[in-house]
């Protein structure tokens, strides 16, 4: 019995289509992964190239003063791209995942973004994560709309019925058969991509893969809810495709322009402004109203004192450490406002299993927003520990050949990656369970 | 071809169409969602731009507050260009959350325009945008298939078609009153959408340059040819398909191929075949070319110290201390010009690139009129790629002239002998600030858009033109039974 269900399935015109269009868009995503990692991957090698070739022309020119050379110098933080995110680029293609510090004012510096074609974003990556959110779910619909309907319109659902076996049984059979074909080529597609883009077998992987089939499992308990309302094919269709129009195309976007409209980031342009225009002002300044804040913000450097006359670069560098600390308010809004965002996105999303699945695979291949802001963090970080490193020294007129430059070498962020699996697939999996309940309980007469 | 026949079909379709209790409610929904949407975009559009009309003034000020200050100090001061959305965003978005906000324009330094919204939104940006033009090409063709697959197939099915045929009327007659009658019912939906576009254009067309009126006549022809050539497309595929289901299948797969896979599979490709350099390469090449040309940061450079010579023989002095003019004004002057001139290119060529990413979707237009009316709408409401780049090309002017004005200020007024541009001394009066005029920020004016995209005008004519012929000279391909 099942083997001629599995001959019948696959002698179906559609199945063929099926696996022909995910297979050859499966390839072509995975080439975008691919190329999106290489391009990343290049440009971190030649960082790492280029920085002590950079200290090495810099420190020939301007070695006799070591102010002037840290206004030059650069010093390189990456923030280094797991294989994951070409399952799941996220928002790190247009966030720069390399940042190239001066000991100047960082406000100014780290919100560069990387150089990325804007008609590429606007129709938005076809990597796997697009794949397995946008057009599996189709293929489920296809595969599945009319199992039970069409039998019924040809007429020979009555012949299930009346061959004595649970017609249940049947249909879950037929069913089965569907599940098990779409698991294969998502685990296919996995392979394929594990290969390609050298992904480590972790639990990271372990993760998208589980959210992935959960979510497969949702789009066949829908359909499975759908079916068993016995409607016409044509309805079936209609239904499911309008289901799915909703809550992957037109839910999506109608979250994201709540959310955008509803804390929108002037903040922002303040910030920007503000920390030009507060390091600016202290060259027309008392230079001791300047150094008083400077000596507040670092008392462990008071010993250098108070020069009025002249240029300094302890007081030019107090001007440009004001740039920073004096938008630390405006900086502080506009951070507050992206974690609003954040937490409003997450708390619609986590009842919406396409958004859900999106924002957790973003989060596990450390490309979400969430983690780019950690980034942006972790650079503050570091770019405090470079300042720490040279302020005395320039305050005490070192000379550069007194730095080991060897030691400079680019950084790289290590990420916290604080996924849990649990929570955030709770509600799909009730949501699964409810759907497929329901269908059951409605049905049972039917099925004895 | 009798004009009444088709006019009576489309007539019945009108009323048939609307005997279904479920149509009443799609439209309220569809127009309910189209109302908030255009609301919501309307309120986000005044408040974006009173946001950066806000900061605009606020940098200004503080730029025109600076007291007497050393050139220099003010070159790299800065000024920001915050980008200014045209009022027709309201209706179609394009490229807009995507595009930097922010550009800061200093001497010798090139900035990224920054604070996309795109960057400060969570991964739930990369569905898409919700806007009144996204409800138009993407949602109401669906509709559209929804109301038209059965057109024809349910006549065969009845088997009133043959009793249509019998009684007279020719099967092109048919086609072409059921395509009118899907027209017409779909109108019920575009209008309210045009109705929006045009209260747009009638509140907001006081802003200057934005040409309007023009742009808004545009765009309604081109939804008009779009539905048009859909509703035909529909009511041809009804009549070829052998029953409703497969003609509602076959629909729907066009509408998954031409609305969601070419237009993405293009663009990728497009990226694919012509990568572009990354942020860090881009600033790599074009440091290189400086320090290859002359960089007058350098003091041994050579291009700049034979410069010098040059200069002192010509004025028969040892010292350029003794010079007219401010020596140190003029070298960052002619520096200025040289890696502005260096950037400008490696820019070019960077758009050039983002140009042949963007060929294969611009050239797809011709097959696919879905990407036709999504490429003129942006860029007829001035949110598409060449609105964007023309900002950008706009900002490093500015940029460009503001630094040359303050080096010019250096020449004449800061003596030579000066070190340094700290303190009092060596400073221009303030005045000079306001004299240098603000970034004032120019539409691409609506010809040049219009050029650009004759292609995608010409295709949706064609497509027009290919769907009523297919209809009048090729009726025998359909079958009546």
């Amino acid at each position: 019995m099942y083997s001629i269900l599995i001959k019948h399935f696959f002698r179906t015109k559609t199945v063929t289509l099926a696996f022909v269009l995910l297979m050859v868009l499966g390839l072509l995503s995975i080439g975008t992964g691919k190329q999106f990692l290489t391009q990343k991957q290049t440009a971190i090698t030649k960082t790492i190239e280029q920085q002590q070739k950079h200290i090495e022309t810099q420190t020939n020119l301007h070695k006799d003063d070591l102010g002037l050379l840290l206004y030059y110098l650069k010093f390189s933080f990456i923030n280094n791209i797991t294989p994951l995110a070409g399952i799941s680029i996220g928002q790190s293609d247009l966030n720069l995942h390399i940042q190239n510090v001066t000991i100047l004012n960082l406000e100014g510096q780290k919100y560069d973004t990387d150089l990325i074609n804007p008609m590429r974003l606007h129709v938005g990556n076809l990597d796997v994560s697009f794949l397995i959110i946008f057009l599996f779910p189709l293929v489920i619909i296809s595969l599945t709309f009319n199992i039970l309907s069409e039998e019924e319109e040809k007429g020979t659902w009555k012949m299930v019925t009346i061959q004595g076996q649970s017609s249940f049984k049947f249909l879950v059979m037929k069913l089965s058969i569907r599940i098990l074909f779409i698991f294969g080529v998502l685990a296919l597609l996995f392979l394929l991509t594990k290969f390609a883009l050298g992904i480590p077998f972790n639990f990271d992987f372990i993760y998208m893969i589980s959210i992935s089939y959960l979510y497969m499992l949702f789009w066949f308990a829908l359909c499975f809810f759908v079916i068993l309302l016995r409607k016409s094919s044509n309805i079936n269709a209609i239904v499911l495709l309008t289901s799915w129009l909703i809550l992957v195309v037109f839910l999506p976007v109608l979250v994201n322009n709540y959310v955008t409209h509803k804390y929108p980031i002037g903040e922002a342009f303040s910030m920007t402004i503000k920390q030009r225009d507060e390091y600016h002002k202290k060259w027309d300044t008392d230079k001791k109203e300047t150094l008083d804040k400077f000596y507040k913000h670092y008392p462990q450097f008071t010993k250098y004192g108070i020069k009025e006359e002249g240029f300094s670069w302890l007081w030019y560098y107090a001007m440009q450490q004001m740039g920073d600390d004096e938008s630390k308010l405006e900086r502080e809004a506009m951070y507050e406002k992206i974690e609003k965002r954040e937490a409003l996105s997450k708390a619609i999303s986590q009842f919406l299993p396409p958004l859900q699945i999106q924002l957790s695979m973003n989060e596990i291949a450390n490309t979400s927003l969430k983690h780019h802001i950690d980034f942006l963090n972790a650079t503050t970080k570091f770019h405090e520990s470079i300042r720490l490193q040279f302020y005395p020294k320039i305050f005490d007129n070192e000379s550069a050949d007194n730095v080991n430059w060897k030691n400079y070498n680019p950084e790289f962020f290590i990420a916290q990656n604080e996924f849990r699996f649990f929570k955030n697939t709770s509600y799909i999996t009730l949501i699964i369970l409810f759907l497929i309940g329901f269908a059951i309980l409605k049905n049972k007469k039917h099925f004895t | 071809m009798k004009k009444q026949v088709v006019v009576l079909i489309a007539k019945q379709f009108f009323k048939k169409t609307f005997n279904n209790k479920g149509l009443f409610v799609l439209l309220f929904i569809y127009l309910t969602i189209l109302g908030y949407v255009s609301i919501n975009s309307w309120n986000a559009f005044e408040k974006h731009n009173h946001v950066v009309e806000h900061h605009q003034e606020k940098s200004r000020q503080s730029w025109e507050d600076n007291p007497d200050k050393h050139p220099h100090r003010m070159a790299h001061f800065g000024s920001f260009a915050f980008r200014l959305q045209h009022p027709l965003s309201i209706f179609d978005s394009g490229i807009e959350s995507y595009t930097g906000n922010s550009i800061f324009l200093e001497a010798h330094k090139q900035h990224t325009a920054n604070f996309s919204e795109a960057s400060l939104s969570t991964g739930l940006v990369r569905f898409g945008d919700l806007n009144i033009a996204m409800l138009l090409q993407l949602i109401l063709p669906l509709i559209i298939f929804f109301l038209g697959y059965s057109s024809i197939t349910s006549e065969k099915e009845n088997g009133t078609l043959k009793i249509m045929h019998i009684q007279g009327s020719k099967i092109k007659e048919i086609l072409l009153g059921k395509s009118l009658g899907l027209f017409f019912v779909s109108t019920l939906f575009f209008i309210p959408g045009l109705i929006a576009l045009w209260s747009i254009s009638f509140l907001e067309h006081f802003t200057a340059n934005s040409s309007i009126v023009i742009r808004a006549t545009l765009i309604t022809i081109s939804y008009l040819l779009f539905y048009i050539i859909l509703c035909c497309i529909t009511v041809i595929l009804s009549g070829l398909s052998k029953n409703s289901n497969k003609a509602l299948l076959s629909l729907l797969g066009i509408w998954l191929l031409f609305f969601i896979i070419i237009p993405k599979t293009a663009q990728v490709i497009g990226n694919y075949t012509y990568p572009n350099l990354s942020k860090i390469e881009f600033k790599a090449a074009i440091e290189e070319e400086v320090s290859k040309k002359g960089d007058s940061h350098n003091p041994n450079d050579p291009y700049f110290n034979s410069l010098r010579d040059s200069i002192l023989k010509a004025n028969k002095i040892t010292d350029v201390k003794d010079l007219p003019f401010n020596y140190s004004g003029f070298l960052m002057s002619k520096g200025e010009k040289q890696s502005a001139i260096i950037y400008s290119n490696q820019h070019q060529k960077l758009i050039k690139t983002y140009r042949k990413q963007n060929r294969i979707t611009n050239r797809l237009v011709l097959i696919n009129p879905y990407l036709a009316i999504k490429n003129l709408s942006m860029s007829l409401s001035g949110t598409d790629f060449d609105t964007y780049v023309s900002f950008l090309s706009q900002t490093e002017n500015y940029r460009y002239q503001q630094s040359q004005y303050m080096n010019d200020l250096q020449m004449k007024y800061i003596s030579n002998k000066a070190k340094s541009s700290e303190g009092k001394v060596h400073v221009v009066g303030k005045e000079n600030w306001k004299a240098l005029p603000a970034f004032n920020y120019q539409y691409i004016p609506i010809n040049k858009t219009i050029i650009k995209q004759l292609l995608a005008i010409v295709s949706l004519f064609v497509w027009l033109l290919l769907t009523l012929v297919f209809m009048s000279k090729f009726s025998n391909r359909f079958k009546i039974i």
